[in-house]
């Protein structure tokens, strides 16, 4: 069944509030029950924990990045139109808008 | 054809106009005109910055921060928004197959809010920084400047919500009946989204101002130390408003790229969905990450933790838009004009900020990080390097729609360009200024800091190279407003199709044939 644009707002808001007072409340409890076991010791523990979190956070984003990079400057190399590879239509340019609608709507 | 101004009316006709189209050109003109204004403020900063000990243009510290406080202030609140609102108010009721705005008075009313607000902080040229720190704020900030920088704001922010609540209607309500929400295009959806996050983020700031202001005059004292109050408490306010502020400059930026990227790749969007839900996600997200501004300010570990993995989760949403970009360009035959180049080149800088962004959330580098230079290169590749390529690109757009002619592309090159090299080095540089330690919003640095002095110079021959790209920018938009090609309104860039969204308005039975 089609879905009324007005359900989908208010699914959209339910969401929406969900997610805020779960984002609000989740930290309030982390904190609780972290406060009450943490020592000295396990603090400096979990600051050298998140330091080496930070670094394979860095390494898996350079790496990305990196990939997202290169795909982009190729993308651009080979998709420009005046490569010789490119000459041919797409096969979207006949019709009268070949942006409307999008890959979903096609059935890919 | 509504979008035109081939046919020349009195300027009083479009400044005393309901139309969104006028209201949109008022808010384009306003926003265009303050970035002029907000950019010759940043060539002042930068050419002062230039050499050490010098004070070559601005003579005394105090007047350089009203500068760079001015500077701020009008780059955000002045261009961003005015631009995003224009692009929004001309685009919006046509994406959603409406006759204008939901409320045409009050979209003009909230627009005519601007000039006022705007005359508020430009007369009062107040020092306070645009965070406008407590207690330094409240305690020594001098009035009028001050006060009025406080009605200034007040009057933005009202603005803000009235042009929200006129989008969300117009959006939600009026959209025509055929039109399912998750089918509205991703510029609107881009709209709808900053809209929801600025009815939820900004009567919290609002709130912050009024005691702003009842702390100056000493009927209070909530931020106040000598009167018992906390100054921490007014950064957690502007935070709380001001971090989703981000993703609302952001947003309209990414929503013109996806009007953009598909047309000039010549095939249709890779995925709605994906799109739909990203700016849902960042929307949500935008309101858990506010923390991270405030690590250094004596925050527990716990909640510093839980602050970075919320700012990490925009990660993942913000990279399903760069995905989406990529895969839509992939198997398309790609026209690079200026719209494109912008385009693209937005996303790139988008990805430089954000990988900034990731190692800024990582609490044990944001305290090396923290009110240095670094902060100043990611924020402005972030406000540059991704809105400013937006909106340009979008600008350049709309141009032949708004004007009925062409803009020259061998000029819009150049803009390109010397923008794009321009941006890289000046922020990058700053990164790097930051990580040699240089605090931000000096006035001025030790001659005996050489690489303080070389790297400021690197960076302020980008910020020239960015001011002269912006020089051609206005030169053109003036020249080929009026002496340019008159462009094929069908299809200015001969790239094929149709029916683009402003010439759907001219064919209320074509229409946009996938919608």
């Amino acid at each position: 069944m089609e879905c009324t644009s007005k359900q989908q707002m208010k699914t959209l808001i339910a969401v929406s509030i969900i997610a805020l007072v779960a984002l609000a409340l989740i930290p309030q409890i982390v904190h609780a029950q972290l406060a009450q076991q943490t020592s000295a010791k396990q603090y400096i523990n979990l600051r050298a924990e998140v330091w080496n979190e930070f670094f394979r956070m860095t390494t898996a984003a350079f790496t990305v990045g990196a990939i997202v990079s290169g795909t982009m400057i190729w993308l651009v190399w080979r998709f420009r139109e005046s490569n010789p590879k490119n000459k041919a239509p797409t096969k979207w340019e006949h019709m009268d808008d070949p942006t409307a609608g999008s890959y979903e709507e096609e059935g890919h | 054809m509504v979008l035109e101004l081939q046919k020349p009316r009195p300027v009083w006709q479009i400044m005393f106009s309901t139309h969104h189209t006028d209201v949109g050109y008022l808010y384009l003109v306003f926003g265009i005109t303050f970035l002029f204004m907000g950019g010759v403020l940043a060539m002042i900063i930068r050419t002062h910055l230039f050499f050490p000990g010098q004070g070559v243009l601005v003579s005394d510290s105090a007047t350089f921060n009203r500068i760079f406080t001015v500077h701020g202030l009008t780059m955000l609140f002045l261009f961003a928004l005015p631009v995003a609102n224009g692009i929004g108010n001309i685009l919006v009721p046509i994406m959603v197959r409406y006759k204008d705005m939901a409320y045409p008075k009050l979209n003009a009313i909230a627009f005519w809010m601007n000039p006022v607000g705007a005359a508020l902080l430009w007369l009062g040229f107040a020092d306070t920084t645009w965070v406008s720190y407590a207690p330094y704020s409240i305690i020594r900030a001098p009035g009028p400047a001050a006060d009025m920088f406080i009605f200034g704001m007040k009057i933005l922010g009202i603005s803000s919500i009235l042009s929200s609540i006129n989008f969300v209607v117009t959006i939600v309500k009026c959209k025509h009946p055929d039109l399912p929400l998750r089918r509205v295009p991703l510029f609107a959806w881009s709209m709808l989204t900053v809209s929801l996050m600025t009815i939820v983020a900004m009567p919290t700031y609002a709130s912050a101002l009024i005691m702003m202001l009842t702390d100056r005059l000493g009927l209070s004292g909530f931020f106040n130390p000598f009167a018992g109050g906390d100054p921490i408490a007014y950064l957690h306010l502007f935070w709380f408003t001001f971090h989703p502020e981000v993703y609302i400059f952001l947003l309209p930026a990414i929503g013109m790229m996806y009007e953009i990227i598909p047309r000039f790749s010549r095939k249709p969007l890779y995925s709605q969905a994906s799109g739909v839900f990203a700016f849902v996600m960042l929307g949500i997200i935008g309101f858990a990450s506010w923390g991270h501004h405030m690590y250094s300010t004596g925050m527990d570990f716990t909640t510093k933790v839980v602050f970075m993995i919320g700012t990490l989760a925009a990660v993942p949403a913000s990279g399903m838009h760069v995905f989406n970009f990529l895969a839509t360009m992939w198997g398309g035959r790609i026209r690079f004009a200026a719209p494109m180049k912008f385009a693209v080149g937005g996303i790139a800088l988008f990805f430089s900020a954000g990988a900034g962004g990731v190692l800024n959330s990582a609490m044990p580098l944001d305290f090396i990080s923290h009110g240095t230079y670094w902060v100043v290169g990611h924020m402005h590749l972030f406000l540059i390097g991704t809105i400013g390529f937006g909106f340009v690109g979008m600008i350049y757009y709309m141009f032949p729609y708004v004007t009925g002619r062409m803009y020259s592309e061998k000029w819009a090159s150049a803009h390109f360009v010397l923008m794009f090299w321009g941006t890289v080095q000046t922020f990058f540089t700053q990164h790097l200024l930051g990580l040699e330690g240089m605090p931000r919003r000096v006035y001025d640095y030790p001659t005996e800091f050489t690489s303080w002095t070389q790297l400021n110079q690197i960076s302020t021959i980008g910020a020239w190279m960015i001011g002269a790209s912006f020089a051609i920018f206005l030169a053109s938009l003036i020249y080929y407003s009026a002496k340019g090609k008159e462009a094929n309104m069908d299809d200015p860039w001969g790239i094929g199709g149709k029916y683009y969204y402003p010439v759907a308005a001219k064919n209320p039975h074509g229409g946009h044939s996938g919608y």
